[in-house]
């Protein structure tokens, strides 16, 4: 222990007697053990402060008196007020095993009267060990001092905040602390409370009075669930050091405390950080238009009961638009014995980079509610900022974050095929299969067909040279047609040119000859089938050679128009003769 | 009549899966829900009963994927392999084939990259293995219509291009019917393997207890030589010989 803790304590001690409130009333009795051997002695000190003198002798309840009673008062001057105490002191003793009720003494105070508390001796055979009926404050030592540490609740959730208060009790009159430590705390995160100056306060104990002064206050959070252990508090004091003693050291140990820690519930929001207590979120925009370029404070505070110290900002996504800078974290938070409050703000500034309208959507935080032992969600609403076109027009958009590779941040099997599978029978192809050999053949097999077919026409068609004959005549009309085109037009080249072809090309085509091979000679063997076969090869002749004659000479001895009829009559006969 | 035969038969044959095939589509809709639903388990269950009788690469992509959300890697990979069997330079096949591989323990060589790679592969197969028997049944078809169109047609110069024409389609029809072949022979070829232990000792001789060549673990591909006394002969990508117990593998 360094000497500033000492002389805090010092100034502590010092103080202890002033602290005493001048005019507060009080009207105590207690004894210095509550438990005694047969023939031990115990002592009874009924004092009664700023309220005269008198008050009654307590029933005692079988226990005998062996000595007082003994009279003693106090008179203390603080800043001109008197404070005065009025005590009695009785030596008393248990001769039977057994437990004693020593009754309440009363005092007139006023008009009404004060009693003071009942307490119980035990009273047990002399030789076996007394049973110390404050055994639950662990193994004392000395009944006159001893130290506890208390917690406010001994099961918590994870994170909650739980108060330890470090307590000294005394019944010494001079006490001096030399070493002072605080207990280890595994599993807990911890917050000191300033406590400030804390004087000595009288308090009974199970009828025993001791001054009191708590050594210590702290918050403690635990860190992970299960059995937790505060450790003992360990402290060593001297007592009764004087100008002429140099007293005795006394070493504290309190006992330990077991603490269960409860897990939090498993259904978890998503967002939960594992903030536990009662908190409250609000989301302050200080605008929600604004020009491109211009800077909107965004602000996300939390208030409550919690760690508020462990509180992270909450994640905020803002368009690619945005520029967003880390948040300012403002505290508000006190730490005192009724845990931990306050507020802690994030103040985002977020700078639109680009004209438009956006939707930030909703900030929202999850915490465990103690109150209600659930998870409790917290949405704000959403942040809606227009923005309007900055200073200097589209240029803004050059201050743009510089394009980046689209990163791969994982991995996944493309999406299962949806809708028709094109599902066919397994083990079946068409390769091979009947109906393909079947579709292989088929056109093969038709074309056969075909060919059988055609081959059956053509014999029936018989041989090309029929066909010719018996279309020679109405291809000579035809061709005849064509020179009568040109007797109407008056044309004598067209004339000629068209009646020499008709009949040649109606002789070749009826005796199946070349054009050249239409001749006189040819004509006579042709037409000698016939009935008057040399006068038609004549008379052919005949004309072929004034058509000749008239289409490369100037001479022209029968009309035109003779010389057409004439033609056609001549194919007339022809075919007339050839029908018979 | 004659000519009808093949097309009445297809119809009959076409009728006869349609009735299991009802079934089988809306078996396909409940794994798809399933499989929305993050249910892999579900989904493959019915994938799996559709398989007994259908097959299809879609459906085989389907199967892979609940194998591989299911995490067996191993089962992923066999059937990514079936599908790009029915359907080669299939990219969503190839693309879920090469992620499951990533998980593959082992490398042993790379495969050797083809030039034109999956355009190659998509015009040898395409998403359909009959795609090519059915090209070779036109194609015939139209071989016989020039050649019907070349006696038929009056006039030499007509006559002459149908004719030559036929013989072009000839030509191609060979082509198809070689194509339809080396399609049917890849697609019924079972001489690949997956792994499916999670590690296989590769042996130097078919028996128990002869020396280990190499070691291999799931999901590897193999190719499978022989079969002899119970045991397979297989050989590596990387030429490596040996033989391993057939429980381990799974034909593709």
């Amino acid at each position: 222990m360094n000497w500033t803790a000492r002389l805090i304590l010092l100034m502590a001690l010092i103080g202890s007697t002033a602290s005493l409130r001048a005019q507060e009333i009080t009207f105590t009795a207690s004894v210095d053990r509550k438990s005694i051997a047969v023939g031990e002695h115990v002592r009874l000190t009924i004092t009664l402060s700023n309220a005269g003198d008198r008050f009654s002798t307590p029933d005692l309840g079988g226990l005998v008196v062996v000595g007082g009673p003994s009279y003693g008062s106090n008179m203390v001057s603080t800043n001109g007020r008197m404070s005065v105490s009025v005590s009695r002191t009785w030596l008393l003793t248990g001769t039977a095993p057994g437990k004693f009720t020593i009754g309440a003494s009363k005092a007139s105070v006023g008009g009404g009267t004060l009693q003071t508390e009942p307490i119980t001796i035990e009273v047990v055979k002399a030789g076996s060990r007394p049973s110390d009926a404050s055994a639950a404050q662990g193994q004392r030592s000395d009944p006159n001092l001893f130290v506890t540490i208390s917690l406010s609740k001994n099961k918590a959730y994870v994170g909650e905040q739980v108060l330890a208060t470090y307590t000294l009790y005394n019944r010494y009159a001079a006490l001096e602390l030399s070493k002072f430590e605080l207990p280890k705390l595994n599993g807990f995160w911890s917050e000191e409370i300033e406590i400030g100056e804390s004087g000595w306060s009288e308090q009974v104990v199970n009828g025993i009075g001791y001054r009191v002064a708590v050594l210590k206050k702290q918050l403690l959070f635990p860190q992970r669930s299960g059995k937790l252990r505060v450790e003992p508090m360990e402290l060593t004091c001297i007592v009764n050091r004087s100008f002429f003693n140099r007293g005795s050291s006394i070493d504290l140990k309190s006992s330990p405390v077991d603490f269960t820690s409860l897990a939090l519930p498993p259904n978890a929001p998503a967002d939960f950080s594992g903030a536990v207590g009662e908190l409250d979120l609000q989301v302050q925009t200080d605008r929600t238009s604004v020009k491109a370029n211009e800077a909107i404070e965004i602000v996300v505070r939390m208030s409550g009961r919690t760690n508020l110290k462990l509180l992270d900002a909450p994640k905020l996504d803002f368009p690619g638009d945005f520029e967003a800078y880390d948040p300012k974290v403002v505290d508000k938070i006190s730490v005192n014995a009724s845990g931990m409050s306050g507020s802690r703000e994030f103040q985002y500034t977020v700078i639109p980079r680009h004209d438009g309208h956006f939707d930030l959507g909703t900030i929202s935080f999850s915490y465990f509610d103690t109150r209600t032992n659930t998870y409790k969600s917290l949405a704000s609403d959403p942040i809606v900022i227009d923005v309007a076109p900055g200073e200097g027009g589209p240029s803004t958009n050059l201050r743009y974050p510089s394009k980046s590779d689209v990163v791969t941040l994982g991995e996944e099997v493309r999406y299962i095929r949806t809708g028709d599978l094109d599902l066919r029978t397994k083990g079946h192809f068409l390769f091979a299969s009947l109906p393909w050999f079947a579709g292989m053949g088929a056109p093969a097999l038709a074309f056969l067909l075909l060919l059988a077919w055609q081959r059956k026409r053509e014999r029936e068609r018989g041989d090309v040279e029929g066909t010719r004959r018996k279309r020679a005549d109405g291809v000579a009309r035809k061709r005849l047609r064509e020179a009568e085109l040109g007797l109407d037009q008056g044309d004598r080249n067209v004339f000629y040119a068209a009646l020499s072809k008709a009949l040649h090309g109606y002789l070749s085509d009826k005796f199946n000859l070349g054009v050249a091979e239409v001749n006189t000679n040819e004509l006579r063997q042709r037409f000698a089938t016939y009935a008057d076969g040399n006068e038609l090869a004549d008379d052919c002749a005949r004309l072929l050679t004034a058509c000749d004659m008239a289409r490369f000479a100037p001479v022209e001895d029968k009309p035109r128009r003779e010389l057409y009829e004439e033609a056609a009559q001549l194919i007339q006969r022809i075919e007339r003769s050839a029908r018979k | 009549m004659k000519q009808l035969l093949p097309f009445l038969f297809v119809l009959t044959t076409m009728s006869a899966s349609a009735v299991t095939k009802l079934e089988a589509d809306s078996m396909a809709a409940r794994a798809q829900r399933a499989y929305a639903m993050g249910d892999a388990r579900t989904a493959l269950a019915a994938y799996d009963s559709i398989a007994v009788d259908h097959n299809s690469a879609a459906l085989q992509l389907n199967i892979g994927n609940c194998w591989f959300k299911l995490g067996d890697v191993a089962h992923a990979i066999l059937h990514y392999e079936r599908g790009l069997r029915l359907a080669p330079g299939d990219e969503d096949l190839q693309a879920n084939l090469d992620l499951a591989n990533e998980q593959v323990k082992d490398r042993i060589a790379e495969k050797p990259s083809f030039a034109l790679g999956t355009t190659w592969a998509r015009i040898r197969g395409g998403h359909d293995p009959d795609q090519w028997a059915r090209r070779s049944l036109w194609v015939c078809a139209l071989f016989f219509a020039l050649l019907t169109a070349a006696i038929l047609l009056r006039g030499r110069g007509p006559r002459r291009i149908a004719f030559t024409s036929s013989g072009l389609a000839l030509i191609f029809l060979a082509l198809c019917i070689a194509f339809a072949v080396a399609r049917h022979n890849e697609v019924v070829d079972d001489g690949q393997a997956i792994i499916m232990e999670p590690k296989v000792d590769v042996l130097g001789e078919p028996r128990t207890g002869s020396k280990v060549l190499f070691v291999l673990h799931k999901g590897t591909k193999l190719t499978v030589l022989q079969e002899a006394n119970g045991w397979y002969e297989v050989q590596l990508p990387n030429g490596n010989v040996g033989w391993m117990p057939p429980a381990a593998l799974e034909r593709i």
